[in-house]
């Protein structure tokens, strides 16, 4: 039994959901059984992944759903030797190379190159081109991108490439321009409902009207998050209500109590505990960024709005430094910091109004 | 002694005869005579005093003899000049209790224990061991030599041997290195097993009885102050070797180990906490020599230095020997070789002529001086602790725990002179009395780097406010100085810059440390070690972890740890294997509604050194894959047996547990539909 979100992902284009104008272009686009360079990007739950799996399989047809775990080891110029997974099929090779941090300028060339390589043994039946789909290209490094640019030139007749992030502002122009850029929006609310109404039945589920809109909603329109808190819901409570309450993950929970405890009370003690909480944040594999996302919408429908402009600005300052520093805790435990002194300072003033 | 190392010491006798030539004019000149017994002057007193031992117990040194002099001879000009050979750390080593620079607690302490297990009754078994720590040259040696002349108990003292031990003749030395006979040489015994034999033979015989000798107590110490560098590499070695001994020891035994602060070679290292309770070894920690008694010492080697050469001494002042004395910052040893250094008639330095470099002085931190400051504000103190030390200056250290208390509870001074303008109004609250510390000087000396006092200061900073708001500007001085670190290419420039503004800036923003008579509240509050490497280890393992062991869902780390295992943990879906199911009832589930347990906070003490794996903190490091021979396709039986639901989510996790799946060997065909 896998998850309601692998179960019922689309596998061919003219099954997508939504965005079904873009589908049918990209059919048109392999129709002749080629294609340029990819470069897929939008939010992260807009179905970039299931749109790009249906183009292969469209091109390649079911075997690239053969799909096998691979764990590669390369060995850099200096010696150095990276591990990192892939996912492949016998068509196509889907890496992560931001995995490999600073070195992925090497795993970019090696792996790259190992796969433009190796001719297609029966190009009579296949493709004459191999397909190496790069995840989170916006997480690779300058270097890396730069080589990526080379290599995509270089091995165009054997390899096509297939490049998926979240954003294109951190990919450089002339990887951008060396691609054709398919933006993959979010769908609508109703679309996700759709979705949510349509999954259920699939599952022989009664899914109210109302819930999946709630669903839809709270999931912020992120379709994978949508079907996973439907699937706790159902968890949760079956059959479903309209009103029933929509479980929240552990540590989204977690992080509204610690915006809680700095709203109660601000004082060193109370930051030494906030800081815990932070650090068990961490070790939980929460991202920094996340949890200082997370504390800055908290704290913000929590405190009046003639703070709300102070308080953001001290967030997008620590969290401009937490990109650029090494210890997130720091940087973290200063946004705290100032927001405690920050509400301290107005919860006085404003008491010290009342009084006169 | 055992025959072995009798055997020994006459092949260093021979040796030192052979080499001695080459060395002959070196020992001619007047000049430099103080150098000439090396051995004496670098080590001090406690190496030379061992070989006095030894030389009247082996084989005859030449060469030390003529450097003891007989004191009763007569003072003839050719004796003088071999008494003034002589180091004044051994012609003036402590022979009572009371000539000793260490603090009385301490020689209390220490003659206790001695008194307590120097008779073994037959019927108790095991021997005791004492450890003994502290800076060099604070006494340790001199202590146990002391404390056993008036115990009337012998010292017996391991010396590494020298591996030219085995060459007997000069013949078979040369033999070595002659490739006809190279399986002559080199029949060695490993350091390790002679130091085994040693505590063996030490432990079961007495001594022999000399002829002439009068009738020797069977009671004995042994010393060990010079281990086998095995041990410093393999601990475990020397731990067996110390658990059969306290089986079947009958003497105490003492170790001598000097602190060090790179941390690595130290005691704790050698002799870990665990193995202290297990065996029952006895620690005492040396402090440094107070600067009163150091005073007193050198002072009463001065005088009698004086006497006895009738004006060819040098007779520093006592501004000269109170430079000596904070120079050495405590080490008492260097301070009397550097003494004797400046009294040398021919090369004395007049204290005019030492370079009145207005570097920041060691001194400054040393107590002994911001006592003296206290007491007398006299403009001449201030002054001698501008100008550095040219002979004998000591790199002063501080222990990680005192540089962070210095910080931390920032001592300021009142400042009572006019002079110093004050701030303007609208500046008022930015006043700050003068600081007792030097910064800058404080990190330097705890020999960390910047940015791991950083991480000790940010961990313990908050116990020390009160104020939120200056909290939340120490909390920004410190998010700058990692902002200034950031750069890998440039950080070993700023990590000074960032640990100076840090540092600084937890200063000045404690407001309520502002004055110095603001500064009697507080007290003592505990330390501790920081969190944070910890929880950045665990951070990445668990991240890893994550991404090996959820492959197959093809996700990026974000949305895998944000959406994902969270939700898993919320549903009732059939895992794979049970490393996926423990990793995610601990990593998805967070212990809500509790304060989190996990993390025990650790005391740093007095003495430990700084955290060392410091390189986990490296960025860049190329991600740690687990290695693939741990495969959970066969799932480990432990693993099997633990219920995984009834683990709590307050146990803590362990990610490196979490075997990955089978790499290379898995091909698993997943349905999309």
């Amino acid at each position: 039994m896998s998850l309601w979100v692998d179960k019922y992902r689309p596998t061919l284009l003219g099954k997508l959901d939504y965005h079904k104008e873009q589908a049918n272009q990209l059919k048109n686009l392999v129709q002749c059984g080629d294609f340029p360079h990819l470069l897929v990007y939008g939010p992260s739950g807009a179905g970039k992944k299931t749109r790009i799996m249906c183009l292969l399989r469209e091109l390649y047809g079911p075997g690239v759903e053969k799909l096998r775990i691979e764990h590669q080891s390369i060995t850099a110029p200096s010696k150095k030797k990276i591990e990192i997974n892939s996912i492949a099929s016998n068509y196509h090779l889907e890496v992560n190379a931001s995995d490999a941090g600073n070195s992925d300028r090497v795993v970019i060339q090696e792996l790259i190159k190992t796969v433009a390589q190796s001719q297609q043994i029966q190009s009579s039946t296949q493709r004459e081109f191999k397909v190496v789909l790069l995840t989170e290209v916006d997480r690779l490094t300058k270097d890396a991108q730069h080589a990526l640019r080379r290599t995509m030139e270089k091995y165009m007749s054997t390899c096509r490439l297939i490049l998926c992030c979240n954003s294109t502002s951190k990919v450089i122009g002339p990887i951008r321009s060396r691609c054709l850029a398919v933006r993959v929006a979010l769908p609508s609310t109703e679309e996700v409902c759709s979705v949510l109404t349509s999954v259920c039945r699939k599952e022989g589920l009664l899914l109210p009207g109302e819930l999946a809109k709630r669903i839809a909603e709270k999931s912020g329109r992120n379709l994978r998050k949508a079907l996973l808190m439907c699937e706790a819901c159902r968890v949760q409570q079956y059959p479903f209500s309209a009103d029933q309450d929509i479980p929240d993950t552990d540590w989204e929970v977690y992080l509204k109590e610690t915006a809680n405890a700095i709203v109660s009370q601000q004082s060193p003690q109370r930051l030494l505990e906030v800081r815990a909480r932070l650090y068990e944040l961490l070790t939980h594999c929460i991202p920094p960024e996340i949890i200082i996302k997370g504390l800055v919408a908290e704290l913000l429908s929590n405190c009046d709005g003639h703070l709300k402009a102070e308080v953001a600005q001290a967030a997008a300052h620590y969290e401009h430094r937490l990109q650029l520093g090494n210890k997130a805790i720091y940087h973290l435990e200063a946004f705290v910091a100032k927001f405690m002194a920050v509400y301290k300072k107005f919860m006085e003033d404003g008491l010290d109004a009342m009084m006169i | 002694m055992s025959k072995l190392s009798a055997g020994r010491k006459a092949s260093c006798s021979k040796l030192s005869s052979w080499v001695e030539p080459s060395f002959g004019d070196l020992f001619s000149g007047p000049g430099l005579n103080s150098f000439r017994p090396k051995k004496g002057v670098s080590s001090g007193e406690t190496e030379s005093k061992s070989r006095k031992q030894v030389a009247d117990k082996g084989g005859q040194r030449p060469s030390k003899r003529r450097a003891v002099p007989d004191p009763q001879g007569p003072l003839d000009s050719e004796l003088s000049q071999g008494e003034q050979d002589e180091p004044w750390v051994d012609r003036h080593a402590p022979c009572s209790q009371a000539d000793l620079a260490v603090h009385k607690k301490k020689i209390e302490e220490v003659e206790n224990w001695l008194k307590a297990h120097l008779d073994i009754k037959p019927e108790t078994k095991g021997g005791a061991t004492l450890l003994l720590t502290g800076p060099s040259g604070c006494g340790k040696t001199a202590t146990v030599r002391v404390l056993a002349q008036e115990l009337g108990c012998r010292v017996q003292e391991w010396s590494n041997p020298l591996t030219t031990s085995e060459f007997k003749t000069e013949e078979s030395f040369r033999d070595t290195f002659n490739p006809d006979s190279r399986f002559n040489g080199f029949l060695g015994v490993s350091q390790t097993a002679e130091f085994q034999e040693f505590l063996l033979r030490a432990n079961k015989y007495g001594r022999l009885q000399m002829l002439g000798e009068g009738v020797t107590s069977g009671r004995k110490v042994v010393l060990v102050e010079d281990l086998p560098n095995q041990f410093y590499r393999q601990p475990a070695c020397l731990h067996d070797i110390l658990r059969r001994f306290v089986k079947m020891g009958r003497c105490p035994l003492i170790f001598i180990v000097s602190d060090c602060l790179s941390g690595s070679s130290s005691s704790r290292h050698l002799f870990p906490r665990d193995l202290q309770e297990e065996l029952g070894v006895w620690n005492i920690s040396f402090n440094p020599v107070a600067p009163t008694s150091m005073m007193k010492v050198l002072t009463r080697i001065v005088t009698q230095e004086a006497a006895r050469s009738g004006g060819r001494v040098a007779v520093p002042d006592k501004a000269a020997l109170d430079l000596l004395c904070t120079g050495s910052s405590g080490d008492i040893r260097s301070a009397i070789n550097s003494l004797q250094f400046s009294c040398l008639t021919d090369c004395s330095l007049e204290a005019s002529a030492w370079p009145g470099k207005k570097g920041k002085v060691l001194a400054s931190l040393s107590r002994g001086v911001s006592r003296a400051r206290s007491k007398s504000k006299s403009s001449k103190s201030s002054e001698l602790q501008d100008c550095s030390q040219a002979i004998g200056g000591k790199d002063a250290s501080l222990f990680l725990f005192r540089a962070l208390g210095k910080i931390l509870y920032c001592k300021r001074e009142r400042c009572t002179s006019p002079e110093v303008p004050s701030l303007p109004a609208h500046l008022s609250e930015h006043q700050r009395d003068r600081l007792l510390v030097d910064p800058e000087l404080v990190v330097e000396k705890s020999h960390m780097s910047g940015e791991l006092f950083n991480l000790y200061l940010q961990q313990n900073y908050l116990e020390f406010f009160s104020d939120v708001e200056d909290v939340a500007r120490a909390s920004e001085y410190l998010s700058d100085s990692d902002f200034l670190t950031a750069e890998w290419s440039s950080r070993s420039t700023m990590q000074e810059y960032g640990s100076s503004v840090a540092t600084r800036g937890m200063i000045h923003s404690n407001s309520a440390r502002a004055h110095a008579d603001s500064q009697a509240s507080g007290g003592f509050r505990p330390l501790h070690k920081p969190h944070w490497l910890l929880v950045s280890k665990k951070y990445r393992e668990n991240c890893q972890a994550a991404q090996c062991l959820f492959t197959s869902y093809c996700l990026t780390p974000l949305s895998l740890q944000t959406e994902l295992l969270p939700y898993l943990a919320q549903l009732t879906n059939p895992m794979r294997n049970q490393a996926q199911i423990a990793f995610i009832q601990d990593v998805g589930c967070l212990p809500l509604r509790k304060y989190p347990g996990r993390l025990k906070l650790e005391a740093l003490t007095d003495k430990d050194p700084g955290m060392l794996d410091e390189d986990s903190e490296e960025e860049g490091a190329g991600p740690v894959v687990p290695t693939p021979s741990d495969t959970t396709g066969s799932t480990p039986p432990t693993e099997d047996s633990a219920q995984p639901c009834s683990q709590g989510p307050g146990v803590t996790c362990q990610p490196a547990s979490h075997s990955p799946p089978p790499p290379r060997l898995c091909w698993r065909t997943r349905k999309w539909s």
